[in-house]
């Protein structure tokens, strides 16, 4: 057990892979600013360990937060197996985007699907909105 | 009665055979289309909308600052045209080269240097119909169709009956998934469903072409050496094998060697043929029509009839770096798909957007002009994701103007 669980607030760090969502996509090319593709977006997906160790239940909001952004999102079981503790899923979305280092090494292509953050009870706070 | 079939511009595979019914000039049903395509087909509007700064103004005064912003700029940016036709991707060639801007498109962090080594011809390739009629093998890598391209197993690589495969996917295909996430397609794939660590990809692939070769395959993360023997015997065994490549194995990797190096090894042994899961529906035709006229699939400036090509000119290295001083925006929103950290860099220039939806990236440009839909409100020609030219023409009218009748007017206006 890491020290992040020991914090009054618990705490832990994981690494997000983006994937894409049918569902997702389609509330988007209905009204990209709806509620339906908000909500499919603004979703993390982690192994259920983790979870417990954040004293948080699926359906809850968590913030993630990293240099580059803080975001508010659902968290939700992913329902992978075998375990994937420290590794999280999230859809592509303008949420995740908020996460991703500007970091690139001059390549010309930033680390979408490898975002680190920290992740914490939101405490009920709502879903970040879409919004600059 | 001859049917009347039009093509869905939802995502690159263009499919050519989706039915509406049209009522009062608005698509009411969709018929054969994937959920994508049935949102996409159904989203036209007949009204257009020309903004500057967010207030409404006619088509010649929103044309005229689009004008003024391009004249007036030193090295503007021209971005996106992945859901334009190629006339209009044509036509914004053109238009770089008169304003001296840098031009791209998002393949530069997506699959553009695996669409540039397939134009160059380092690898064997197939059209998307091969797939359906010869495909006995197919290798879904870092990609789920099953969500991105949701018809691409029930049409062409795995469900169908092809002209050389009758008995289909239950005797003569098999579907193979090699991902870091059980995916939708990754349960198609059942049994054959290889789950790598995230940054594994590399590896697999020495370990897979170790095995080729009838060596231990060995990987750092443990991978059970027999699973991986015995994937190497399916594929020595295809007789037409096709890897398709997605986004998930692109960031993977440093570079397209080990990619390139594994399909030498798997065409030592049996006949492999590699297709770019590209998910806009014009991207293949973007990186074409530059390849043609520039030698380069994207990031491009153009500087007194010179080319200049390297990642400084990529989206987001001119984002980043701050090198642009105005922007041209079309059929694409920064804000959503870049990092913000970069994307926000946008804010301290003039931008024009074109676009049929109103993004986050319009409701903060200069100029914003509504266009229409390609394939649901305006015609033209694409490239499939194979490399296969599709024509398309619209389904509904609309007094919205296509990309390519807004380019057309620019380039008059400047």
């Amino acid at each position: 057990m890491d020290f992040g669980s020991f914090l009054k607030a618990p705490e832990i760090k994981v690494k997000i892979v983006t994937y894409r969502d049918i569902f997702q996509d389609k509330a988007m090319i209905e009204n990209r600013f709806g509620k339906e593709y908000r909500d499919r977006s603004a979703v993390i997906k982690m192994d259920s360990a983790d979870l417990k160790q954040l004293n948080v239940k699926k359906g809850e909001t968590v913030i993630l937060k990293n240099s580059f952004g803080t975001v508010v999102v659902k968290a939700e079981e992913s329902g992978y197996e075998p375990s994937h503790r420290g590794i999280a899923y999230m859809p592509k979305s303008p949420w995740s985007n908020m996460l991703v280092s500007d970091e690139t090494g001059g390549t010309g292509i930033p680390k979408f699907k490898d975002i680190s953050v920290t992740v914490t009870s939101a405490k009920g706070q709502k879903l970040t909105e879409l919004g600059l | 009665m001859e049917k009347n079939y039009y093509v869905c511009t939802g995502c690159g595979m263009l499919c050519d055979d989706i039915e509406v019914d049209v009522e009062n000039n608005k698509i009411n049903k969709v018929y054969t289309a994937c959920r994508i395509g049935v949102a996409h087909m159904k989203d036209g509007k007949e009204s257009a909308a020309f903004l500057v700064d967010n207030k409404p103004v006619d088509e010649t005064t929103a044309i005229s600052e689009a004008a003024t912003i391009l004249k007036n700029a030193k090295n503007p940016l021209i971005f996106g045209l992945g859901t334009s036709s190629n006339e209009a991707q044509k036509l914004a060639i053109e238009l770089a080269k008169k304003t001296s801007a840098t031009l791209d498109d998002a393949s530069s962090f997506s699959l553009g240097e695996v669409i540039e080594a397939l134009l160059n011809n380092k690898t064997k390739v197939c059209t998307l119909d091969d797939v359906r009629n010869k495909a006995d093998v197919s290798i879904f890598w870092g990609t789920d169709p099953s969500d991105s391209h949701p018809r691409q197993l029930s049409k062409y690589a795995y469900f169908p009956r092809g002209t050389e495969k009758q008995r289909g996917w239950e005797e003569e295909r098999t579907a193979i998934c090699i991902d870091v996430r059980k995916s939708h397609t990754a349960k198609i794939c059942g049994n054959y469903f290889f789950q790598i660590p995230p940054g594994g990809d590399a590896e697999f692939i020495d370990a897979l072409i170790a095995a080729l070769a009838g060596k231990l395959p060995k990987t750092s993360y443990n991978f059970p050496p027999k699973r991986i023997l015995e994937l190497a015997n399916i594929l020595k065994g295809a007789k037409f094998g096709v890897v398709f490549v997605g986004r998930g194995l692109v960031y993977s990797l440093d570079n397209l060697e080990p990619l390139i190096r594994l399909m030498n090894a798997l065409n030592e042994k049996a006949n492999f043929h590699l297709v770019p899961m590209i998910r806009q529906y014009n991207t293949r035709g973007f990186n074409e029509n530059l390849f043609k006229e520039t030698g380069y699939v994207n990031s491009v400036k153009f500087e007194d009839g010179t080319v200049k090509h390297g990642p400084e000119y990529s989206v987001v290295e001119s984002l980043k770096e701050k090198t642009v001083d105005a922007a041209l925006i079309i059929g694409s929103d920064p804000f959503s798909i870049l990092p913000r950290s970069i994307a926000k860099n946008l804010l301290e220039v003039p931008v024009i957007v074109l676009d049929p939806c109103e993004t986050l990236t319009s409701r903060n440009a200069k100029v914003y002009i509504s266009t229409a839909i390609d394939g649901v409100e305006s015609g033209g020609s694409a490239i499939r994701m194979d490399g296969v030219k599709v024509d398309f023409k619209p389904a509904v009218e609309t007094k919205r103007p296509s990309d390519e009748t807004v380019l057309k007017k620019i380039m008059e206006a400047l």
